[in-house]
């Protein structure tokens, strides 16, 4: 094969011979399943059937419309003007224009419900697609890029959106059309019909060559445009370090990259598919030699079985048979292109739900015990091993409890067990004696606040953030959190006050205020188990020694985790769990473990030294 | 619209081919009817087999030239949209790579996405439409029109009657067909902007057990772009219709006149059979018609959308080369003030201070006081709305921006890793940099350690921002990156807040031994102690500067500070 029609315009061929031969889908994979994925967009749409019917009504009436206005035209030229007759011309005339806006009516009418049927099912879709991610695991999210993840919920499910709104009518009414034209063509002539029909088995293999192709194609389309979106996503939410380390050239040539797949995959999918009508504009010639060629010479024979005008008619009408035929071929390719785009939603939906399998203790009281027994738990065990290593501890409703100990050595990891958002490879975590597996998530997390390492503000206003921690929190409610926790002040600073739209990357707001307000947030929550990870981080010391007492009387009657690495939030924990690889090596209360002279002891002296130093 | 199209331009000659092709299939098909004719006429009507074969020949070359130009034609076409729509994508974010941070801000992150992908498709569609079936649908209407004239002017003209009241109803509903794709587009951009908050704060959505809520969301903001794309949609649908009534009612005119005309002679019956048949051949193409019409309004709501990007002003910076030499690292602040664009409230108010090379300054304050905006002028995120910012005595202003951010290891605040291995993140630094390199700038930032105990070392991939990594790791990679640089100018901006005092103290004993003239901001007196100097920022004013001792004695707030943490120390020394 010449190296052009290889790698047209230097594009690198996707699939190979083998691909094709291939099942489409790897090991371990879902396999291919159009079917499948066809019934279940249909049970979208199927949720609207009285519509759906009407619309297919006003097909049939359009498409009847359609064959009867020039019908009528006929019968007006044959019977007025020809022959020159004027009685009831104008009737006629009248009757035509009805038939006609009767047409132009149904259309408009079809077009306009079926836009509310299929966009109806789309919004279906985007809400079950994003409800199914709200109930996923972290763990399924740690390891997605979001920009990927977001694709699916735009590019994807547009794909969808443009098909649904043609494709169900232009099938529809394709199929009618070509009955239609069987039924006459049969009744002309069954024989020349037959001949006919034997384009159709050539056709069907052509369409088949070419939808295997477009079909992966699509796919892998539709999966580069999800790729290029996770990288777009990733480099615009760093700008600022890609503009700090001058790497412009590099996210460049990274965009490049994976543009270049997308125009690769895209260029296959769109010249494939491109084919089709090609194809069938082909065949549409080769039947009308097998009617012609045929045809005549069973004409020619003059037995009767086919006259000379039977051919001539039929040539026409077999030209209107390949029309729908390659009207059906072309709306085949769009829904592979649906289904390519819908297969990657169905994907994510069928990824497993985080299991909530407890019923009991729905609205159980907690108390606010904790107690890990032998907890271990890595992230990916296998790979890089675990991340805690047999932790027991107890600590009791009301009482404080600290983790110190260098980064990374676990004592985030034991805060996001503790809040369920993984579950412990080994050991048990008990709460007021239940094992926290046996307990709904939504009993633990609505009695649960959690201050988080990073802290998160939505793009809304500063009211809407803080009253995050609990809905139905008044605005004096907020008011009275924020004062608590300092950030009243500075919040009303702002132009618009709690009524301020905090920005995605804006710079109204400093990294400090943004933990300020995460404990607002916690505060307005008032739960019975407060986690603080790193809650003050970033918080200057004054203005710490400011909310402190907050902290403090937040902390009062509730069992509280803390994690930091200033001691003077430490000193007030009841009990203080010194963590050292994955592993919990001291615990008990300050005293004892300054008195035991032990790791804890260690890292209060390294504090001290560094003071010594400055002085 | 114009500045979008332009880019196709770059593909003339793949265009110029596709069309040429689409015009000889178009070629074809107007040719075969004839050569029926003959067949039918000379051959099976005359029973004469030869002429069957002759005609039969000529129509099947005429068939395969048709087809091989068809699928030819594909090529050409596929090509010529994918790769303006490749050059387009690359010429929009190249355009986002180049903004300021403040003209970048001004558009949402979610909008550019959309931009970048839903948007190209549409222009890409059309641009592949027009190379395919676009012309063919204009071209057939003309060419009915014409030969109607040619029958008949008078009775042709009777289907020209409904063209002005057309023209005003396509060119309104193109207007209005853009203005709601438009809307259409931006209401895409919040249901992104909402699915990647979302995906942002998964954890903070879980542990609130805010997943209806989030759900209640979204929903909002999906059923405004259901309804919005609803009506869009059925406005559009509008146009096939009125097209089709329209002309057929001008058929019913050259009925009725023709009608006239025959009986008082003017006109054959055979002229008006054949307007007619043309005119019911124009109204075969008016599906096409409408579904352009359809696809042009999308494309140019979005290739607006686009230019919004693409045209852009006077955010823009070229980030150039220039000498590459290494300032030594004097960094002057005279008197700087900054304000945000579109905000009516100072950041930093006259800000004044001096570091020489080598020297270490601690920023202080409160939080809010102004610290990261200060560090953020620097490697010129933003510019100073007053005053001057020099290194070596050279304002900062006139630099090459490469040669400036080259000579600057920044670490944010919030650290920001990207997707892909350690190894190339703090290649990130220095693509250039040998992985001995970046093991000793590990080492450094005390986190060479950790990285050899991960399982794949310095291949461990490091998912979306880094999220198996604890805080403390992901501070330290960051800072392991900078060093990388061998900076002259050292930025930390709070950024060893996640350490554990050890590991924190072993850190700065090894940034001690760096060469670069070093700002850090910190909360720790002790950090701020050991620097050279100490500058107190206070809402955007220099509340201070001075050595830490020199502050001790002038500043209240400094003791104030120090206070604040020496309390504390005082209990933990009393408690042991």
């Amino acid at each position: 094969m010449p190296e052009f029609l290889k790698r047209p315009f230097g594009y690198e061929p996707i699939l190979t011979k083998g691909d094709l031969k291939k099942p489409a889908h790897k090991k371990g994979e879902r396999p291919d399943n159009w079917k499948g994925v066809l019934l279940r967009i249909w049970k979208l749409v199927d949720e609207q059937r009285a519509l759906l019917v009407t619309v297919l009504a006003l097909v049939v009436v359009s498409s009847g419309l359609s064959i009867l206005g020039p019908y009528l035209v006929g019968h007006i030229v044959d019977n007025y003007i020809v022959a020159g007759r004027f009685g009831g011309f104008g009737k006629m005339v009248a009757a035509l224009l009805a038939v006609y806006f009767g047409l132009s009516v149904s259309m408009y009418l079809q077009s306009f419900w079926m836009i509310g049927i299929s966009q109806q099912a789309v919004y279906k879709m985007r809400a079950g697609l994003f409800s199914h991610f709200q109930r996923l695991p972290v763990k399924f999210f740690d390891r997605r890029q979001h920009g990927e993840l977001m694709s699916r919920m735009t590019n994807d499910i547009e794909n969808v959106s443009q098909t649904l709104n043609n494709s169900f009518i232009q099938v529809f009414s394709s199929v009618l059309t070509l009955v239609g034209t069987v039924v006459v063509m049969l009744s002309l002539s069954p024989l020349l019909t037959l001949l006919t029909m034997t384009i159709i088995p050539v056709m069907f293999i052509a369409v088949r060559w070419v939808t295997r192709r477009t079909g992966r194609l699509y796919k892998a389309q539709q999966k580069a445009v999800g790729e290029l979106n996770g990288m777009i996503e990733e480099s615009v939410s760093g700008q600022r370090i890609v503009k700090a380390f001058s790497q412009e050239d590099r996210v460049m040539e990274e965009f490049i990259e994976k543009g270049e797949n997308l125009r690769r995959t895209g260029f296959w999918a769109l010249t494939y598919a491109g084919f089709i009508p090609k194809v069938m504009n082909l065949l549409n010639n080769g039947a009308f030699a097998i009617v012609a060629g045929v045809g005549g010479i069973l004409a020619l024979r003059g037995d009767g079985i086919v006259t000379i005008g039977t051919i001539v008619i039929f040539t026409e009408y077999a030209r209107q048979f390949t029309r729908p035929l390659n009207d059906l071929a072309n709306q085949f390719n769009t829904v592979l292109s649906a289904i390519a785009g819908a297969e990657r939603v169905f994907a994510i939906m069928d990824e497993p739900e985080e299991r909530d399998d407890a019923v009991e203790y729905g609205d159980l009281a907690l108390r606010g015990e904790v107690e890990f027994h032998d907890v271990s738990f890595g992230y990916d065990p296998e790979k890089s091993g675990y991340q805690a290593k047999n932790i027991s501890f107890r600590v009791r409703p009301g009482e404080a409890a600290a983790f110190v100990g260098a980064t990374g050595a676990g004592k985030t990891t034991v805060m996001q067990l503790l809040a369920r958002f993984y579950d412990a490879n080994e050991g048990q975590i008990l709460i007021d004696g239940i094992p926290i597996t046996d307990l709904p998530r939504k009993t633990l997390r609505s009695q649960m606040a959690f201050v988080l390492q990073d802290p998160f503000l939505f793009e809304a206003s500063v009211m809407e953030n803080i009253r995050y921690g609990r809905l139905d929190a008044t605005d004096e409610e907020v008011i009275r959190a924020a004062k608590e926790a300092n950030a009243h002040d500075f919040i009303m600073k702002l132009d618009d006050g709690y009524e301020e739209v905090l920005s995605a990357d804006g710079g109204e707001i400093s990294q400090g205020q943004k933990q300020l307000l995460s404990i607002a947030r916690a505060l307005v929550a008032d739960p019975v188990l407060l986690l603080l990870d790193e809650a003050t981080s970033s918080i200057d010391t004054v203005t710490e020694m400011k909310i402190q007492e907050a902290l403090e009387r937040l902390m009062e009657g509730r069992t509280s985790f803390i994690i930091a690495h200033r001691l003077n939030t430490v000193r007030q924990a009841d009990l203080i769990f010194v963590m050292q690889d994955g592993r919990l090596v001291e615990s008990g209360p300050q005293q004892e473990l300054i008195e035991s002279r032990g790791l804890y002891y260690q890292m209060l002296k390294g504090d001290e030294i560094g003071g010594d130093e400055e002085e | 619209m114009k500045t979008v199209f332009s880019f196709a331009l770059k593909y003339k000659w793949p265009i110029a081919i596709a069309l040429v092709l689409m015009l000889v299939e178009l070629g074809v098909e107007l040719v075969q009817p004839l050569v029926i004719q003959r067949i039918i006429d000379d051959g099976i009507l005359q029973g004469d087999s030869g002429t069957v074969w002759l005609w039969g020949g000529v129509m099947a070359g005429l068939a395969f030239a048709a087809f091989f130009s068809g699928v030819t034609n594909s090529y050409f076409a596929a090509h010529a949209a994918h790769s303006f729509g490749f050059d387009l994508r690359v010429a929009l974010f190249k355009k986002i790579q180049s903004f300021t941070m403040s003209t970048f801000l001004r558009f949402p992150q979610s909008g550019l996405l959309t931009r970048m992908t839903s948007d190209i498709t549409m222009v890409m569609n059309v641009l592949y439409m027009s190379l395919r079936i676009m012309l063919r649908a204009p071209l057939a209407a003309a060419g009915a029109l014409i030969m109607s004239f040619i029958v008949n002017p008078k009775l042709a003209l009777f289907l020209m009657i409904g063209v002005p009241f057309l023209v005003v109803f396509l060119v309104f509903m193109v207007r209005k067909g853009v203005a709601l794709f438009g809307k259409v587009q931006r209401r895409l951009d919040r249901v992104n902007r909402v699915v990647q908050e979302n995906l942002q704060a998964v954890r903070l959505v879980k542990a609130y057990l805010r997943g209806a809520y989030e759900s209640s969301r979204f929903s909002k903001v999906a059923d405004a772009l259901r309804s919005d794309t609803v009506s869009a949609v059925r406005l559009m649908e509008l146009v096939l219709p009125v097209l089709l009534f329209v002309m057929n009612a001008s058929l019913l005119a050259v009925l009725w006149f023709g009608a006239s005309q025959v009986r008082a002679g003017d006109a054959q019956v055979g002229e008006v059979v054949a307007i007619v048949n043309y005119a019911l051949r124009m109204t075969g193409s008016f599906s096409m018609f409408s579904f352009i019409i359809v696809a042009y309004s999308r494309a140019k709501a979005s290739a607006d959308r686009m230019e919004e990007i693409l045209l852009a002003d006077g955010g823009s910076e070229e980030a150039e080369r220039g000498s590459g030499e290494m300032p030594a690292g004097d960094l002057r602040f005279d008197h700087v003030s900054f304000k945000y664009e579109g905000s009516d409230k100072g950041v930093l108010h006259g800000v004044s201070f001096h570091v020489r090379p080598g020297e270490k300054l601690a920023i202080m304050g409160a939080t809010g006081a102004g610290k990261s905006t200060l560090l953020n002028l620097i490697p010129r995120f933003f510019d100073p709305t007053e005053g001057r910012i020099l290194i070596d005595g050279r304002d900062i202003a006139g630099w090459p921006l490469k040669d400036l951010r080259d000579a600057i290891g920044y670490v944010p605040q919030q650290s920001m890793l990207f997707t892909g291995s350690i190894h190339e993140n703090l290649g990130w630094g220095d693509p250039e940099a040998g992985l001995d390199e970046l093991e000793e700038a590990a080492r450094k930032a005390q986190i060479h350690d950790s990285v050899e105990r991960f399982p794949d070392q310095y291949g461990t991939r490091v998912g979306q921002k880094g999220v198996n990594l604890s805080g403390g790791q992901k501070q330290r990679l960051s800072i392991a990156r900078a060093l990388v640089r061998r900076p002259s100018i050292l930025i930390l901006d709070d950024s060893t807040s996640a350490l554990d005092v050890k590991t924190e103290a072993a850190l700065w004993e090894a940034l001690e031994k760096e060469r670069a003239t070093m700002l850090v901001v910190t909360q720790k007196v002790a950090t701020a102690a050991g620097a050279d100097r100490v500058l107190l920022m206070d809402e955007g004013r220099v509340a201070g500067y001075g050595t830490h001792e020199e502050l001790l004695g002038q500043s209240e707030l400094y003791r104030n500070i120090v206070e604040s943490q020496a309390q504390h120390e005082g209990e933990v020394d009393g408690d042991a």
